[in-house]
């Protein structure tokens, strides 16, 4: 166990020290911002007017200007654009032993490779833990800020509930994007993936295929669109294979860098 | 007799490219092995496979008496290694990138850091983020990992990589010490001759990923090549007073007269006889020891066309 507490050590001190965290901390933080702007103007429909455009989506996206829909508001912002900064979480966490050179002392140690790709996912998982809670936090600062009606502790417990959720499942739903950083050996191809995976997934809610399509989950149960239970089961699969298929390929595949 | 590093045929194909063929080595406790090839000779691979970072497609490789498996954990606590450039967290500090490896050497105490920082001079450099410093001191840093638990076998990939004159020689002074001194085992990796054969009690040669040599340095001293190098006022006069007299000679284009065979340059004396004697005395009359880059560059050209 001191062992591995020695190897999270060592991840965590890894990113803790580089800037890549903060820069996500940053672009994250928009999220909230972007969710009290809608729910500010849906407020105040003369101003909503006047923004023309903007405000005709405000109304189409929000459905009350009150806690309840800014924090589905929130939470489907967070469903959404939590999956792309995850993505280049666990990627730069993975990918940068490859573009960094720095693998190849992480290979002939006396610690299984998997405790190590084991490590850092746990610090991937905390990172965007933190993401989550950095913008939650300041979804809160702002809902108070705009003196949003509808506020209860049950309602603040309730979105909370909700949101957390969405993360957990797009946390589990990134693992596979550690195998393709391992794959392509740096970030590039995990980051070109998860462009097309969003698309994809765009399509297959469209096409009402999104039960089938692990990556639709999270939106489509943040939008009361109940999904079926085994696309529950399909997103926790897709979490264990990306689990596995990382082991595997640090453990079996020729490391030439 | 144990081995320190044992391998056995051992080969890795790429489809239809071969790295490397038929490899069969052996390095005792306490011996420098320098291992040598131009680029792309397969030098690197090797060391890799020997690392169990990429697996054989052919044969088998012993470290410590243990068998080398792609991902095992053994014998790594004991094996100490530099592949290729060096490379560290470069928004770590020099100090924190020797902890990230000393915790992955469970076992190796605190104050081991310190002391390998002051062991490889990098004292100066302990606090600054590792992505500041100079080719010169990240190989030190990397050697440093390498040292950091104390391994009885040292896999090094270019050890003299980006050091400057002075770096080179501490370090051949350090790997010396900790091999006559601690018994510690060194696998080293070139391309240049000249370097490892101050170091090295045996040198390995390899080309095209296969083992051309091994010799040990005397071997290597008897194998180069000597000739007798006759400078002349006027000669192509000389050259047929030599030929006269049945020695073979060469022309450079210089006008030096090269001699190799055995008679001129067991007796070279008897040469400024004979031309003297012609009237046509020798001006220089020096015997001439291949040097170790010619004798490498011959014996790769020979043997790697002949194949």
């Amino acid at each position: 166990m001191k062992g591995f507490a020695d190897i999270v050590w060592i991840e965590l001190r890894k990113v803790v020290r580089a800037r890549v965290p903060y820069f996500t901390a940053l672009g994250f933080l928009v999220m909230p911002f972007i969710a009290a702007l809608l729910i500010f103007i849906y407020k105040d429909p003369e101003l909503a007017r006047r923004l023309g455009l903007l405000g005709a989506k405000a109304n189409l996206v929000v459905g009350s200007a009150d806690w309840p829909g800014y924090l589905t508001l929130m939470t489907e912002f967070t469903a959404l654009g939590g999956f792309f900064f995850f993505c280049i979480a666990i990627s730069w966490i993975f990918g940068r032993e490859f573009t960094d050179g720095t693998l190849k002392d992480l290979l002939a140690v006396p610690v299984p490779r998997h405790a190590i790709v084991l490590a850092k996912f746990l610090v991937a998982a905390l990172w965007c833990l933190a993401l989550i809670l950095e913008t939650y936090a300041a979804g809160l600062a702002l809902g108070a800020l705009i003196r949003l009606p509808g506020g209860s502790a049950a309602v603040i417990l309730g979105g909370t509930g909700r949101l957390l959720a969405a993360a957990g499942l797009s946390i589990l739903l990134v693992t596979p994007f550690a195998f393709l950083a391992s794959l392509g050996r740096g970030t590039l191809l995990p980051l070109g993936i998860a462009i097309l995976t969003l698309i994809l997934g765009n399509l297959a809610t469209t096409l009402g295929w999104g039960d089938y399509y692990p990556w639709a989950v999270p939106a489509l149960m943040v939008q009361g669109a109940s999904p079926a239970p085994f696309s529950y089961g399909l997103v926790l699969l897709t979490g264990m294979a990306g689990l596995a298929g990382t082991a595997a390929w640090w453990r079996y595949a020729d490391q030439n860098r | 007799m144990s081995w320190t590093i044992e391998t056995e045929n051992l080969g890795k194909r790429y489809g239809r490219v071969t790295a490397v063929e038929g490899l069969s080595l052996k390095v005792a406790e306490g011996e420098i092995y320098a291992f040598l090839g131009l680029n792309g000779a397969g030098k690197t691979t090797t060391i890799r496979m020997l690392l169990g970072m990429i697996r054989p497609t052919a044969g088998r490789a012993t470290l410590l008496g243990q068998g080398v498996r792609l991902g095992s954990r053994e014998p790594w606590a004991r094996v100490g290694y530099l592949v290729e450039t060096p490379h560290a967290y470069p928004e770590l500090s020099v100090r924190e990138n020797l902890e990230v490896s000393r915790r992955l050497h469970p076992g190796t105490e605190r104050k081991a850091v310190d002391q390998v920082i002051e062991r490889l001079a990098l004292g100066a450099y302990a606090d600054r983020k590792a992505g500041t410093l100079s080719l010169g001191n990240l190989q030190r840093l990397g050697l440093a990992k390498a040292l950091l638990h104390a391994p009885r076998l040292l896999l090094l990939d270019e050890p003299a990589n980006g050091l400057d004159p002075a770096g080179i020689v501490e370090i051949r002074g350090l790997l010396r010490e900790l091999t006559s001194r601690e018994g510690v085992t060194v696998f080293m990796s070139s391309h240049i001759l000249a370097e490892v054969s101050r170091l090295a009690q045996r040198i390995g040669i390899i080309h095209a990923g296969r083992l051309l040599q091994e010799s040990n340095l005397d071997e290597l001293e008897r194998n180069r090549r000597q000739r007798l190098l006759v400078r002349v006022r006027d000669p192509q006069a000389a050259r047929a007073v030599l030929m006269a007299a049945g020695q073979p000679v060469g022309v450079s284009r210089d006008g030096t007269l090269e001699l190799a065979g055995p008679a001129a340059l067991e007796r070279p004396d008897e040469i400024a006889t004979r031309l003297v004697q012609a009237g046509v005395p020798p001006t220089q009359l020096v015997v001439e020891q291949e040097d170790l880059e010619e004798y490498f560059l011959r014996l790769v050209g020979e043997k790697g066309i002949s194949q």
